[in-house]
């Protein structure tokens, strides 16, 4: 695969931090949200201490409403802790910058452009300088990279959701960035398709090498995906542990899931979140 | 990705069922097609002939209520004769550069304040203080400030029209999906690029209906600036004088016109709003 060489060559990575090296810290993190109508604030994480390495791929796994959404939020730049500092590379985050992509949920595309011109908004704004040429072969080659080569001109209402959320992983390669930022990307699709798309995801990050942050609530989804995966516990949202996922990639042959130890890595986590997605289905 | 794995199989299979969708041409007969038109055509035209008989009996008085050949045919002579033309221009014309300013205030006016919280606040009562009154209390102040003539007549359109712009531009932006706008943030769109790439496009359909709105209103006001604002132009002074004279059959004409007028805008408005947000109609089904 020529193309996605030249992808994962030309990124912009700033010098200095090399594959397994820290590159995002997230230190003594406590978040929340004020209801000021209220007077009270909620607090969604607490004591947060995690080092996420360069080249990575970090799946954070928990129950609804742990908080992890509001993690990668503040890792985003959308959203300030209460105290406690994130950093990328040293600098502490204030805002979205262009180092870190974001692939949504619900996509959030613009439905009234079609598919190149979507992911050409990743492109549309003063840091990113590319001449149109450019921006029209790597628009070419994102859209080739996720499968969506022959839907270009196409509209977002005319796509399936699994097609939808490869245009949001498209446009958020296309930046080039050392970040790629996930939330729950694949929650909204059929399990079908998300199986699929677990695998396409995993053979492009493999081919461009992006540090990548997963938000997920499926356990498979973290094990299968993960280099580690981070299991929060809710409220307040807590790391209960880290665990290091010793499985080969790909781990979408048949041969990883039948792999007894991928069943064992389920079974540890689930056992760490049993009680409280218990818990969390008496309260809905 | 030239090898076969499930995933670009996948793919493979949705690009095949996106491209090639189960859609069997049926036959549609002549009448299928031309039911609505043929219904409404004989509609009418039953509607106008009761109207001629009723009018003929002696149950009516002539003076108020003349015969549809009567109407139809002050309103042929009134173009015939040139005496319509010109008022039907004046006031299409000033209903016209009303409803362009109108837009020119209401659209940015109320794209700002439904995206700054502040400026909602502060704006919000004068806002819904003039968008809840009635237009006609502004008349005697119209007069008395411009006097009786084309600003005046102008004044009241734009007052009318402006507001449920405004409204519907606000509760717009505020259906805006914030995911886009944080898509809009990761990608560091600027806050203008925000209002210009995100914002407006969404807020399209409803400023479109702000717009039909504000052609209702902007009606009204034209004609109450015509009849109140004795200019002696547009619709509204020809309806006046046509009522001075116990002319029934030019003031019906100009009933006429006027509901012409008014559906022909409305219809034009609900076809733009289909149009700019094709996608709207395919989430609601």
């Amino acid at each position: 695969m020529p193309q996605v060489q030249v992808l994962a060559d030309d990124r912009k990575d700033a010098p200095g931090v090399s594959p397994g090296d820290t590159l995002i810290s997230v230190r003594g993190v406590t978040a929340g949200y004020d209801n000021v109508r209220a007077a009270t604030r909620l607090i969604a994480l607490r004591d947060i201490d995690l080092e996420i390495r360069k080249g990575e791929f970090l799946a954070i796994v928990g129950p609804s409403g742990c908080g992890k959404t509001t993690l990668i939020n503040m890792i985003a730049g959308f959203v300030r802790p209460i105290s406690g500092t994130i950093e990328v590379r040293g600098k502490e985050v204030t805002s979205p910058g262009a180092d870190r992509a974001m692939v949504f949920q619900d996509y959030a595309l613009l439905p009234w452009r079609t598919v190149e011109a979507n992911v050409h908004f990743a492109l549309e704004n003063r840091s990113v300088q590319v001449t149109k040429e450019e921006a029209s072969a790597r628009i070419a080659e994102v859209l080739d990279l996720v499968g969506l080569g022959g839907f270009a001109k196409s509209y977002p209402h005319q796509l399936s959701g699994g097609m939808q959320q490869r245009v949001g992983i498209a446009r958020a390669l296309v930046t080039r960035p050392e970040i790629l930022l996930m939330d729950e990307p694949f929650g909204a699709v059929d399990a079908m398709t998300r199986e699929a798309m677990q695998a396409e995801l995993e053979k492009i990050i493999a081919a461009s090498g992006q540090t990548v942050v997963f938000i997920t609530h499926s356990i498979d989804e973290a094990v299968a995906l993960g280099d580690r995966v981070v299991v929060v516990s809710s409220r307040p949202g807590r790391i209960k542990e880290i665990i290091d996922v010793d499985l080969p990639r790909s781990r979408f042959d048949d041969e990883v899931k039948r792999d007894p130890r991928f069943a064992e890595y389920t079974q540890h986590i689930w056992n760490l979140l049993r009680d409280e997605a218990l818990g969390a289905k008496d309260e809905r | 990705m030239t090898d076969v794995s499930p995933a670009t199989r996948d793919a493979a299979t949705e690009a095949e069922e996106a491209n090639a969708p189960q859609v069997e041409s049926i036959r549609r007969s002549a009448w299928t097609r031309l039911r609505v038109p043929v219904i409404t055509v004989i509609n009418l035209a039953a509607f106008f002939t009761i109207w001629e008989v009723f009018a003929s009996t002696s149950l009516v008085n002539p003076l108020f209520f003349p015969k549809a050949s009567a109407m139809f045919s002050a309103l042929f002579t009134g173009f015939a004769d040139g005496s319509l033309l010109p008022q039907l221009g004046h006031s299409l014309g000033n209903l016209l550069i009303g409803l362009v300013i109108s837009a020119a205030i209401g659209i940015p006016v109320g794209l700002f304040m439904g995206a700054n919280k502040a400026a909602d606040l502060i704006l919000s009562p004068y806002v819904w203080s003039l968008t809840a009154l009635p237009r006609v209390a502004f008349i005697p102040l119209l007069i008395l400030i411009l006097g009786f003539g084309n600003e005046m007549q102008l004044t009241i359109i734009v007052l009318s029209a402006t507001f449920p712009i405004i409204v519907n531009c606000m509760a717009g932006v505020k259906t805006v999906d914030p995911s886009l706008l944080r898509a809009g943030q990761v990608f560091g769109t600027s806050r203008l690029q925000a209002y210009t790439k995100i914002i407006f496009p969404y807020t399209l359909p409803f400023i479109v209906s702000g717009l039909n709105q504000g052609i209702a209103r902007g009606l009204v006001g034209m004609l109450i600036g015509e009849l109140l604002g004795g200019s002696g132009e547009g619709l509204g002074y020809v309806l006046d004088r046509a009522a001075d004279r116990f002319d029934s059959a030019t003031l019906f004409a100009v009933l006429l016109l006027l509901a012409v007028m008014s559906v022909g805008l409305v219809q034009f408005t609900r076809w733009a709003e289909r149009r700019v947000a094709p996608w709207r109609e395919r989430n609601a089904s």
